[in-house]
């Protein structure tokens, strides 16, 4: 008996962490972190974090929350389980967007540098830096891992860096100020978001060659966050301005609908089973949940203040 | 905006020959070979200031410039400011675009003999110049009616105000404008005002339209510039040049050394249009 609950131990702390099905939200002026039950849709815990909180992520393992901690210059970590802060480690100057690969690793941008470092998140190191465009923003990582994406504001590029070499292979001019990128399933087409040039551009990451772009219909439209539906047939853009989430072919680009949600909406993220979209609705201090099927908001969740990043762990 | 199709014809698809995916996968090989970090650049591209070179003008092109060279390693382009006398020394020097510093009078007379090459005005705020409709003069700094305007719409909202229009303030932060100010102020020491940051923006808004073309001619450049223009001044919309030259744009209204409001003044201007500030419109 004693073996096999022993065996039984080994085998989660091997494995993963079971998913708490819990919601984690960054409020960038609350200098909290909101946590959301997703069975019952309800705040939980609101956890001090500190100085605008920003990009969030979860540990490959379920076993971490990470929170970058903008005010603090240092990525706070999160026990998913017991909710309580466990620790940080520095993340360079003003953390904001970042992604965690699958080996743990965490890629992100440091904006006043024009670089991008990886960290390892179990011992703080920075592991190596990565030299790229004016103002890095967002990240994202290919799902086999061999590619990251670092884009680059000021000098309207999504960068593309081979893991491990840790080396910019292409560099691609899309429109002005890309916010986000996202990968395809198969990781050779990437969708990132230029928030000025208000659109949507499809790229081939391997050539580099630009596949499509789409202007969103709304001018006031300063686009974010990009989430690939996990059919991969759609694509969900939080619009900003246009307090709506648009919904996209991602064949095509062709506009599918768009979603109304609460004031300036930044942040996406898709439950695992894609039923369900979240987003953070940066104005209205809530988080709306679309069921990704009608394509309507089915709740909202009054979070603390200027929601910003989001996370699911499930 | 419409629902475009995908298209590869806009001008902000990158236009990639064949020689420039050549120098592309030369570039990627030396890389993967470990050889030195940037391949040498292929496209060299001058900008010619004529101006005082201790100004802040000139300090807001130098930004600019090594703002375009960090774009331009990536893409095998690199960028020079080319410091000259006057028209006929930048024209010798083969500039793509030439940024001026200078009085309002002397204009005219400089954008005739760079007949064909963008001339990009910095400091001249009269609203004469535009009314001319000079074909190749363009103005980054805004004009003496916009900063008016962008009073008056102001006083609408609250009345009794002494604030002033700016085209920048060292304490810009939202848009990116602190990052903008933060690279300004290290590199060159010193705060971005209005002259800094209408040249920072012409030398940016050149480069980033050579990015797009992978060209450099003085007369595409220009004819791009007038049509396709959608640049990020960093003040959170996409710029672009009115039909008289002068470069839309939202203005700050800055009282007691802080940054009160924006215009266009939301809810006094209808939809925030940034032609509700000065003149749209040729005199001549």
């Amino acid at each position: 008996m004693r073996i096999l609950v022993l065996a039984l131990l080994l085998g989660l702390a091997l494995d993963s962490v079971a998913a708490t099905g819990r919601v984690f939200v960054t409020n960038e002026k609350g200098d909290s972190v909101s946590v959301i039950d997703s069975k019952t849709n309800q705040v939980i815990k609101t956890i001090a974090i500190g100085k605008r909180p920003r990009g969030i992520g979860l540990a490959p393992d379920g076993s971490a929350v990470y929170v970058a901690v903008s005010g603090l210059n240092h990525i706070a970590v999160i026990d998913p389980k017991t909710l309580e802060v466990k620790g940080d480690f520095p993340s360079g100057d003003d953390p904001e967007a970042f992604a965690v690969h699958k080996n743990g690793n965490i890629y992100i941008s440091n904006e006043n540098d024009a670089k991008a470092s990886v960290i390892d998140p179990h011992t703080g190191k920075l592991l190596t830096e990565i030299e790229v465009g004016i103002e890095p923003e967002g990240v994202a990582i290919s799902p086999d891992g061999t590619r990251a994406i670092v884009t680059s504001e000021s000098t309207n590029m999504l960068h593309i860096i081979a893991i491990p070499e840790h080396k910019v292979i292409n560099s691609i001019l899309v429109g002005a100020r890309p916010r986000s990128a996202t990968f395809s399933a198969d990781g050779k087409t990437a969708y990132a978001t230029s928030e000025i040039g208000g659109e949507v551009k499809k790229v081939d990451v391997e050539s580099g060659t630009i596949l499509g772009k789409m202007a969103l219909s709304d001018d006031q439209a300063k686009p974010k966050d990009i989430v690939v539906s996990r059919d991969g047939k759609r694509l969900f853009v939080a619009g900003g301005r246009a307090n709506r989430v648009f919904v996209l072919d991602s064949n095509t680009l062709d506009i599918i609908t768009s979603v109304p949600v609460g004031k300036r909406v930044w942040g996406l993220a898709q439950s695992r089973d894609g039923a369900h979209l979240y987003t953070t609705d940066g104005v209205d201090n809530q988080v709306s949940v679309i069921d990704t099927k009608s394509n309507t908001v089915v709740t909202k969740i009054a979070v603390g203040e200027a929601p910003w990043g989001i996370v699911i762990d499930d | 905006m419409p629902n475009s199709s995908v298209s590869a014809s806009s001008f902000v698809t990158p236009v990639i020959t064949t020689s420039h995916r050549a120098r592309l996968s030369l570039f990627v090989s030396l890389l993967l070979a470990g050889a030195p970090l940037w391949a040498a650049p292929t496209l060299a591209v001058r900008i010619a200031f004529i101006g005082p070179a201790d100004s802040d003008a000139h300090a807001g092109a130098r930004q600019g410039i090594s703002e375009a060279n960090a774009q331009g390693k990536f893409l095998g382009v690199s960028y020079e400011l080319v410091d000259s006398a006057d028209v006929a020394a930048a024209l010798g020097a083969h500039a793509s675009a030439i940024v001026v510093d200078g009085a309002a009078a002397a204009l005219p007379a400089f954008a005739t003999q760079a007949q064909g090459t963008p001339l990009l005005n910095v400091r001249a705020e009269d609203d004469s110049l535009r009314g001319q409709c000079v074909a190749n003069l363009l103005h980054t700094i805004p004009s003496q009616a916009m900063r008016a305007d962008a009073v008056k719409q102001w006083q609408k909202k609250q009345p009794g105000s002494h604030a002033e229009a700016r085209a920048w303030d060292a304490s810009a932060e939202q848009y990116a404008g602190s990052q903008l100010n933060k690279r300004y102020s290290d590199a060159t020491g010193r705060a971005m005002n209005d002259q800094a940051w209408a040249a920072w923006a012409a030398v940016k808004l050149v480069s980033d339209t050579v990015a797009r073309l992978h060209a450099a001619e003085p007369a595409t450049l220009l004819t791009t510039l007038r049509k396709d223009l959608a640049f990020d001044g960093q003040k959170g919309v996409d710029m672009s040049f009115r039909d008289n030259g002068q470069l839309r744009q939202p203005l700050l209204l800055v009282e007691g050394g802080k940054i009160v409001g924006e215009a266009p003044v939301r809810g006094v201007a209808p939809n925030g249009d940034l032609d509700s500030l000065g003149n749209t419109l040729c005199t001549q």
